[in-house]
């Protein structure tokens, strides 16, 4: 029998602190989805999406029924579009995106990720043209979300690629520059890239995955920070003898639950739908909603101002305690599992820009410690191509070398400069325009082209 | 042939209840099969079943407890009741929920509660209902076995909520047990 505290303490989880399952995202394989035309693609993929996912949404609300505890987030990954449509031309990409569109909207799901390529070592013509067919593609979809692979610690860093995308991520920008340069925030660029991350925009599913799975995606910083206030305030009100370690120990007991619940909803949907489990992906993913902050949490430990000093030590020391928490909760764990830090979807971090506590610089240092990178940041419309994928390339050099996943997800803002605001609302949030310093002095760098070799995996002293 | 009772027992909670009680139940050859004791406000419940030889009976069973020299005044029930085989299995049954309620203490919060229940054909396998300082906190284990619709439930929580001022949550037993158990 469960002792009332015990009972008590999951309801507060549930009802005061925003835990939720954040996604359940069912990854679909579309390999053989290739047919002779581009039209006759589509339909084979239309089918498909349908037939393994038209009833996923609603057994996951049936599930979420059952148990009480919210689902907010049902997703479609897919296996990169690139690989599916090899030898199409971009306009066949920009029937492709539609299609994937019209198949999210009748299965009823948020979104599908998976308009991708993996480019790593060398580009395709196939490549080429899905990276041309971006800004139209992600214009006229609206549930589509684009991720592209262009490092890994294994083969290095594709410049060549990232040249291209430097150009990409402002030409998608200024092609929906009446939503303020949305499109930006549905495209994510890769190091080391997971084919099993339920989390938008960069899910995919891998080539290496079987036909249908789901994964998990749990989150919860609500929960993690109400539990330390709580903890804190059973010290005499202001945490008097508390110490660092059992900070962390309190945040791994507080992962464990939550990921708990992640693990039992995708239990359930799995052997529902007949569809195999795959992962828990236990991240710490913020939204704007207040009280459901990464920032807040660093705040809470210790830091007056995000960004100050210390901001990464104590990143670090959350990052570790989510994934030892999780790891002993779940079967099986994958995708990014850390904690988020994108700014425009976090209140507390773009408060943080806005007072000019976090710049960009301090940002990429604690992205070396955490999930995902430079994820959601609102730079200047004017700042040039080359300066943006420079600021790709030092992202994706930190993934490279450290053998962790990064990603940038930038958003070159259309005709506004630093310290403006920019709002896409929902879970995409708002946030104040980020300055970025020495704009226009890397282009000699980008000009060279050519790829970043992979670093040495021996001699580690 | 056997006897089978379940027997009641009411007492001012103190060192030495179960040794009492089960030493009676000892002396008269008696097996104990299941017992369940409870304490509230310096008051001791317990019910317990015990087999025993035919020649026990409810009678002499019920004489032998009163004949138990005690400090504090011990009320009892003997009823006879079918072989304890007989029970249910032990265990929630698959649609076990677990509700909390939380609010300002007033009266009738339980009846309230409760006839909600009933009216839903819901089965209360567990209560425990605490007041601190103004707040009321109910927390339940329902057995929902013969509910055919948990949204109707919902809709009518929601509307005791709003009358009764009460915040009401309705969750699986499976979400509480995943959260604070090790195995899955």
């Amino acid at each position: 029998m469960l002792r009332s505290d015990q009972i008590l303490a999951t309801v507060e989880m549930i009802q005061k602190e925003n835990l939720d399952v954040r996604t359940v995202t069912m990854g679909i394989n579309l390999l053989d989805c290739r047919a002779a035309t581009v039209r006759e693609t589509c339909r084979a993929i239309e089918e498909r999406i349908l037939e393994r996912a038209g009833s996923f949404v609603e057994t996951c609300n049936l599930v979420s029924r059952r148990l009480g505890i919210p689902v907010v987030n049902k997703r479609i990954s897919i296996t990169p579009i690139a690989f599916v449509g090899a030898g199409f031309d971009r306009d066949g990409f920009v029937e492709l995106a539609v299609a994937l569109d019209r198949a999210a909207t009748s299965v009823g799901v948020d979104i599908l990720g998976g308009f991708s390529a993996q480019v790593e070592k060398g580009m395709t013509k196939t490549d080429r043209e899905y990276i041309l067919c971006l800004p139209e593609a992600l214009a006229v979809s609206e549930k589509v979300c684009a991720s592209i692979n262009i490092a890994s610690s294994q083969k290095g860093i594709n410049m060549d690629a990232l040249a291209l995308l430097g150009r990409t991520v402002k030409d998608i920008a200024i092609r929906t520059s009446h939503q303020g340069g949305f499109g930006a925030a549905k495209f994510v660029v890769f190091c080391n890239q997971p084919g099993d991350n339920p989390f938008m925009a960069g899910a995919i599913h891998g080539v290496e995955e079987a036909d249908t799975v789901l994964n998990i995606g749990v989150s919860g910083p609500g929960v993690v920070a109400r539990s330390l206030e709580r903890l804190i305030d059973s010290r005499n009100g202001n945490g008097q003898g508390l110490r660092l370690d059992e900070i962390a120990e309190e945040i791994k007991q507080t992962t464990f639950r939550v990921t708990r619940c992640g693990e039992l909803v995708g239990r359930q949907v799995s052997e529902i739908l007949g569809v195999s489990f795959g992962v828990v992906d236990l991240s710490l993913a913020p939204t704007p909603t207040i009280g459901d902050s990464v920032g807040e949490i660093l705040h809470i430990l210790g830091v007056d101002a995000i960004g100050a000093p210390g901001s990464t030590a104590i990143l670090a020391m959350l990052n570790d305690a989510v994934k030892k928490g999780g790891l002993f909760a779940s079967k099986t764990v994958g995708g990014l599992s850390g904690a988020f830090i994108p700014v425009m979807e976090d209140a507390v971090l773009a408060e943080a820009v806005g007072r000019n506590e976090l710049c960009l610089e301090k940002l990429e240092a604690m992205t070396c410690v955490c999930s995902v990178g430079l994820d959601m940041v609102a730079i200047p419309g004017s700042v040039d191509a080359d300066t943006i994928a420079a600021i790709i390339a030092d992202e994706m050099a930190i993934g490279m070398v450290n053998n962790k996943t990064t990603a940038a997800r930038i958003i070159p803002v259309p005709g506004k400069e630093a310290g403006e605001m920019v709002s896409f609302g929902g879970l995409f949030g708002a946030s104040p325009i980020m300055t970025v310093r020495n704009v226009g002095k890397s282009s000699r760098f980008i000009g060279w082209g050519g790829r970043i070799p992979a670093p040495i995996h021996s001699f580690k002293n | 042939m056997s006897n089978h009772y379940i027997i009641s027992v009411l007492s001012e909670d103190r060192p030495g209840i179960i040794a009492d009680i089960t030493g009676a139940v000892y002396e008269l050859g008696g097996d104990l099969a299941e017992l369940n004791q409870s304490i509230l406000c310096g008051y001791l419940t317990m019910v317990l079943i015990a087999t025993f030889d035919d020649d026990v009976t409810a009678s002499l069973l019920l004489s032998r407890l009163e004949a138990i020299d005690s400090p504090t005044s011990y009320d009892f029930i003997v009823r006879d009741i079918a072989a304890p085989d007989g029970c249910p299995p032990s265990g929630p049954p698959d649609k076990t929920y677990v509700m909390t309620a939380q609010g300002r203490n007033k009266k009738g919060l339980v009846h309230g509660i409760s006839s909600l229940c009933y009216r839903h054909n819901i089965n209360i396998l567990d209560l425990a209902t605490t007041r601190t300082d103004d707040t009321y906190t109910m927390i339940l284990q329902l057995d929902l076995s013969k509910v055919v619709a948990i949204a109707d439930v919902r809709a009518a929580l929601q509307e005791l909520a709003a009358q009764s001022g009460l915040q009401v949550m309705l969750q699986h037993h499976d979400l509480f047990k995943v959260t604070n158990e090790i195995p899955l």
